[in-house]
């Protein structure tokens, strides 16, 4: 059947109204470069030397100006970043970086295997994960200018994954930086290789970061924290906001394009604003108790045992997350939900089982007899707080004294230090990329987990290459630690961000915010 | 008057002593530790000791505050622990912000307080005087941070007409510094024009009983001629000594506007200081604070002379 004239062209004009409106929805959300992006943040860096400190805004803002050999793809596994690949020997010992070539260094030079050296010497002797790596060389060395060589003392599960984390990270400096500061001196030239360069920084007003022009990239596409990285915008300006409540006002005025750290009550607010989105960041933290086993009451394990029976985990959470069921999680694995690798979904742990009467039966064999325990928190996180505070409540409830001791939070990282001035501390366990990252299970971070068994199976998790082998070992862990309490696992809390709407491909999935392959729409 | 001013100067140096010595002890005595804080959560306590050591944390507390002593006396404040940078330095860049906000601030009290407190005083009684004085009890009563985020909320969030927070230089920028000026300077000046404006009330009102004001409206002048010719002047003296004092809080005390509207100044260096254990800028903001409240009750009493001639000094 032939068409009539007139349908032919009401064809032709729709096909010609959906390709005009198809090319302008696809320019819309075709990235373009240019722009500033002004991110609040909630406060100054002790540093901008990512070797020097665990603290997490240094871990933010250095990720956009250094790299490392490895970085973490979209499922938390290491992936290369300046290194091209690397081969491993076959008794495992020996680990040979090719690294890649044409890497250019903020200052021009090229990057090459002495920069490498260096830095990641530097690291091993300062960082928490460079420690723990080292330790285990016997050997680092360059073998030519674009090939580096590690020497094991003994097989090791540790290496690829310790160069990938992102915090207190293997950053690689311009040989002369990494050896001009001693480690345990902060690097006052900030140099790198990564798509942003800073330009400027003016403490408590901002600091700038321009793109890096001759950044290369890698080929392939945006995976988690590495793959390719674009510099679509033309700078960063990191905007310190101590206040909460005017960086969600200035998100909410167009002044910042994004924030992050936001108080939970600010999310209502801010579903209602056309042009702010409220963003839930996940992994956040899941809320710890940590215990003093050196010195004290709380080296009687049966005490700890009392603790995690008698508390009902759920009310808690619920308070702390302000009534708001999208900010919390109830789970007792020890790696979050988005650290995959390491999730496990363990039945019958003694976890979250608010059971009072084994609890007072934990506290008679305990032979507590009500002495006051020293439960140590701080006010400057509220979640901290909120929380120590309902779980003495229902700690007493059950027949424990708890004295709180409420400190600011430089008092409180001080005195943790010493076992004789607190039982119990509050703090927050963020993402771990692998089970020996995971601090509460070491002796020397405060609260000293020193536990045999305990040790044996992190000391087996750094040996064993088999991954099915360490997936056992750490579900054998978690056993050993809901039995061994050497913390107590709450749940997870999620925390919040604002960005406007203009501000696009942000990735939400990883733990700390990323601004490059992110764009600006005019 | 020249031996008075020698005389004032050196009685600076006792207290700037005093200050020196207790701020020293205060801030170093109380619990914390900046370098367990700016190590990060997930530092060991080894790695602490080890930076501790390297920051000369670890030597005796006396012998730290000789060094500190011997630096002050040098003119040198020392080294911020956090900042990178000398201490005098940092103070130096945050004068600007914290000058600017006092004077502007200082603007807003004197023109709300003074012709507020005077208005009242000249019509007593009136539903003038109630109004006036009820509104310069508000500005007691309201706190600063309440009033600082609703001026936030109302005059950036819903109108939309001024920015919300944060801080542009006078000096590359006047019309964006003075916008971003209003609601901070509005939010600290008012809650200050409310001792300004019942001081002057008070004090005109006990001028206005004077036998010479009398003599004057007996004359026949006018109550506007009587009110700022006659008596104003000679209300002023304490006035200006409320004034005077005001200037030194601004100077010091203006750290939750600063915070709020996020302002870079010495009120917010010292909050964060204080909160990192950043013990030289803790100690270097303190002296400054302390030598500016010690120059400015100079200042003041040297204008009473100039105000009234009939206080001098020999």
């Amino acid at each position: 059947m032939r068409r009539s004239v007139p349908a032919r062209l009401t064809w032709l004009v729709m096909i010609a109204i959906l390709v005009v409106a198809g090319g302008v929805a696809l320019a819309a959300d075709t990235p373009r470069k240019g722009g500033v992006i002004r991110v609040g943040n909630l406060g100054e860096p002790p540093s901008l030397d990512a070797h020097w400190t665990t603290a997490s805004i240094t871990e933010t803002l250095t990720n956009h100006i250094y790299e490392g050999l490895y970085s973490l793809d979209n499922s938390n596994k290491p992936i290369p970043m300046l290194a091209e690949g690397v081969t491993i020997s076959k008794d495992g010992l020996v680990y040979t970086f090719k690294l890649r070539q044409g890497v250019k260094f903020h200052n021009g030079k090229e990057m090459t295997s002495e920069d490498v050296v260096a830095s990641l010497a530097r690291w091993g002797k300062q960082s928490v994960y460079g420690k723990a790596l080292f330790a285990q060389v016997a050997d680092w060395k360059a073998l030519d200018k674009y090939t580096v060589e590690m020497k094991l003392k003994e097989k090791s599960a540790i290496v690829l994954i310790s160069l990938a984390v992102p915090n207190n990270f293997g950053a690689i400096y311009p040989k002369e930086i990494a050896e001009k500061s001693p480690p345990e001196q902060k690097v006052t030239e900030y140099i790198g290789t990564g798509p942003f360069k800073l330009a400027e920084w003016k403490p408590d007003q901002y600091i700038r970061m321009v793109r890096f022009d001759e950044y290369k990239s890698r080929n392939e596409k945006p995976n988690g924290y590495g793959g390719g990285k674009t510099a679509y915008v033309d700078e960063i300006r990191w905007i310190p906001v101590p206040e909460v409540a005017t960086r969600v006002a200035q998100v909410e005025t167009g002044e910042l394009d994004f924030a992050d750290d936001l108080n939970l009550d600010a999310y209502d607010r801010l579903k209602t604003n056309a042009s702010a989105r409220a963003i839930v960041s996940k992994p956040y933290y899941w809320l710890v108790a940590v215990m003093n086993k050196k010195e004290g009451l709380m080296t009687n394990q049966k005490l700890r045992q009392a603790w995690q029976a008698a508390i009902d985990i759920e009310p808690i959470m619920k308070n702390v997350a302000g009534g708001k069921p999208e900010f919390y999680r109830m789970d007792s694995s020890l790696a979050p939900v988005e650290i995959a690798a390491w999730h496990t979904n363990l039945q019958g742990l003694p976890w979250n089982e608010h059971n009072r009467d084994k609890a007072k039966r934990l506290l008679q064999e305990a032979g507590y007899k009500k002495e006051p325990i020293r439960f140590m928190t701080t006010q400057e996180y509220k979640w901290m707080y909120d929380f120590a505070l309902l779980t003495k409540q229902q700690l007493e409830d059950i027949g424990f004294a708890i004295d709180l001791q409420v400190v600011d939070w430089a008092t409180l990282v001080k005195r943790r230090n010493n076992p004789k001035e607190y039982d119990v501390f509050t703090t927050g366990i963020g993402a771990f990329y692998d089970p020996t990252h995971a601090v509460f299970l070491t002796p020397s971070w405060p609260g000293w987990t020193t536990d045999e068994d305990i040790q044996r199976i992190q000391s087996e998790l750094a040996r064993e290459t088999d991954p099915k082998k360490r997936m056992a070992l750490w579900e054998q862990q978690t056993r050993q630690f809901y039995e061994k309490v050497p913390v107590i696992r709450y749940g997870d809390l999620f925390g919040l961000r604002a960005a406007r709407t203009t501000v696009r491909d942000f990735n939400e999935k990883t733990e700390r915010v990323r601004f490059y392959n992110v764009w600006l729409e005019k | 008057m020249g031996s008075y001013l020698v005389r004032r100067l050196l009685a600076v140096l006792p207290v700037m002593a005093v200050v020196a010595t207790v701020v020293f002890l205060l801030i170093h005595l109380i619990p914390g530790d900046p370098v367990s804080v700016m190590l990060g959560p997930d530092a060991t306590p080894t790695q602490i000791e080890a930076t501790r050591q390297a920051l000369g944390l670890n030597r005796p507390l006396w012998e730290q505050l000789v060094g500190f002593y011997g630096r002050v006396l040098t003119g040198d404040l020392g080294q911020s622990y956090f900042l990178d940078r000398p201490v005098s330095r940092a103070l130096w860049e945050r004068a600007e912000p914290t000058l600017v906000l006092m004077l502007c601030a200082l603007g807003v009290a004197v023109a709300i307080g003074v012709p507020s407190g005077t208005i009242a005083a000249a019509h007593r009684g009136s539903a003038w005087d109630r109004g006036l004085m009820t509104v310069s009890l508000l500005g007691v009563c309201i706190p600063g941070f309440w009033l600082s985020l609703n001026f936030i909320y109302f005059f950036a969030v819903r109108l939309g007409w001024l920015p919300a927070a944060g801080y542009v230089s006078i000096f590359s920028d006047p019309v964006a510094a003075l916008r971003y000026m209003v609601l901070p300077a509005f939010s600290l000046g008012f809650s200050q024009s409310a001792l300004i404006a019942r001081i002057s009330r008070s004090c005109m009102l006990e001028v206005l009983q004077q036998d010479y004001i009398r003599t004057a409206r007996a004359k026949g002048l006018s109550q506007g001629t009587v009110t700022w010719v006659h008596a104003f002047r000679n209300a002023l003296v304490p006035v200006v000594t409320v004034i005077g004092i005001t200037t030194a809080v601004l100077i010091g005390g203006a750290v939750v506007t600063e915070i709020v509207f996020n302002i870079p100044g010495l009120g917010r260096l010292i909050i964060s200081a204080i909160l990192r254990r950043d013990y030289p800028v803790v100690q270097g903001v303190v002296l400054v604070i302390a030598a500016s409240y010690v120059l400015i009750n100079l200042g003041v009493d040297i204008l009473y002379a100039l105000i009234d001639p009939r206080i001098r000094y020999d």
